[in-house]
């Protein structure tokens, strides 16, 4: 058993661990985070493809946008384009990496 | 979320850029999905932080345990509740899970010290001048066994009592109460020893 002084002492230098309260997640995090995701949603069948995506009145990228122009059948465009992209890898790897593409989620997380 | 906020409603009622954003997210939108994890991943993280630390090092697992949780059961999320409130829940429970988890593999560390090594009652060597250096009681934790760092967090940051501890790791007061024991010892020591 422990004495009272000693629980006392414990309790006032455990109980100030900082809150860190509105600290962002780095954007490194975010995006190995996001990569992650996108694989488990994969697992359990194809994304939408870009097509809905853009329905749904999201911006694309312009890779992505070349991708939704190609004549190419739903399934091709369903699939995770970032997964080969140079954006992807700088941003897993580096906050505030240096890549700027519009409407790319691995520059949007840079926030 | 505001480019959801955008998203024309058609002839349907309006409905929240929130419940846009999960219904997207449900179809494996990907761009959606970006949105759904950078403001999840701004919620949790400073909660998932401050409940590992000084573990840092485990932070990211335990965020992708909470947003791939989410995501399995996103089907089932009641838009009442708000999505932040929703998720800090899921971040809450696996921080707890974690804890739980830890402690409970501790009890074979436990059984391998050797009896009877408890060391002599010491006391602190800080006044209590009311300041306490966060960074070294950080140092001191980060330099303890695992399970004894949790167990005395959890008991003096988070007040978890002693009953409530051995339900949730399955073991018994009297274990959990060994565990604090040689937990306190081991952190008097570290701190004595960075003082001397």
């Amino acid at each position: 058993m422990s004495n009272p002084e000693e629980e006392r002492e414990l309790d006032r230098l455990l109980a100030g661990t900082p809150e860190e309260m509105g600290a962002r997640a780095p954007s490194s995090l975010k995006a190995r985070l996001y990569s992650a995701l996108v694989k488990e949603q994969q697992s359990s069948g194809p994304l939408a493809s870009l097509d809905e995506t853009v329905a749904s009145g999201f911006g694309i990228c312009v890779f992505e946008k070349l991708v939704q122009i190609a004549p190419l059948g739903e399934s091709a465009k369903s699939r995770f384009f970032c997964r080969v992209c140079h954006a992807r890898v700088l941003g897993e790897a580096f906050d505030n990496a240096p890549i700027y593409w519009p409407h790319c989620p691995y520059v949007a997380f840079k926030g | 979320m505001t480019s959801l906020a955008q998203i024309p409603a058609g002839g349907e009622p309006a409905e929240s850029p929130e419940a846009l954003l999960v219904a997207a997210v449900l179809r494996r939108d990907r761009k959606a999905t970006a949105e759904f994890v950078s403001c999840c991943s701004d919620w949790i993280y400073p909660v998932v932080r401050r409940g590992l630390m000084p573990r840092t090092d485990m932070v990211e697992d335990v965020m992708q345990e909470i947003l791939l949780s989410a995501w399995r059961n996103l089907a089932s999320f009641r838009r009442e509740a708000g999505l932040r409130s929703w998720i800090l829940g899921i971040a809450r429970h696996k921080i707890e899970d974690y804890y739980r988890k830890r402690i409970r593999q501790a009890e074979v560390q436990e059984d391998d010290a050797t009896a009877g090594d408890l060391a002599p009652s010491l006391q602190f060597d800080t006044p209590l001048d009311g300041t306490v250096d966060e960074d070294r009681v950080q140092r001191t934790l980060a330099r303890l066994p695992e399970a004894y760092g949790l167990a005395l967090t959890w008991r003096y940051r988070d007040g978890k009592s002693l009953r409530d501890m051995a339900e949730l790791t399955g073991k018994t007061e009297k274990a959990i109460e060994r565990l604090l024991a040689r937990a306190r010892e081991s952190f008097k020591k570290r701190w004595n020893d960075e003082q001397s």
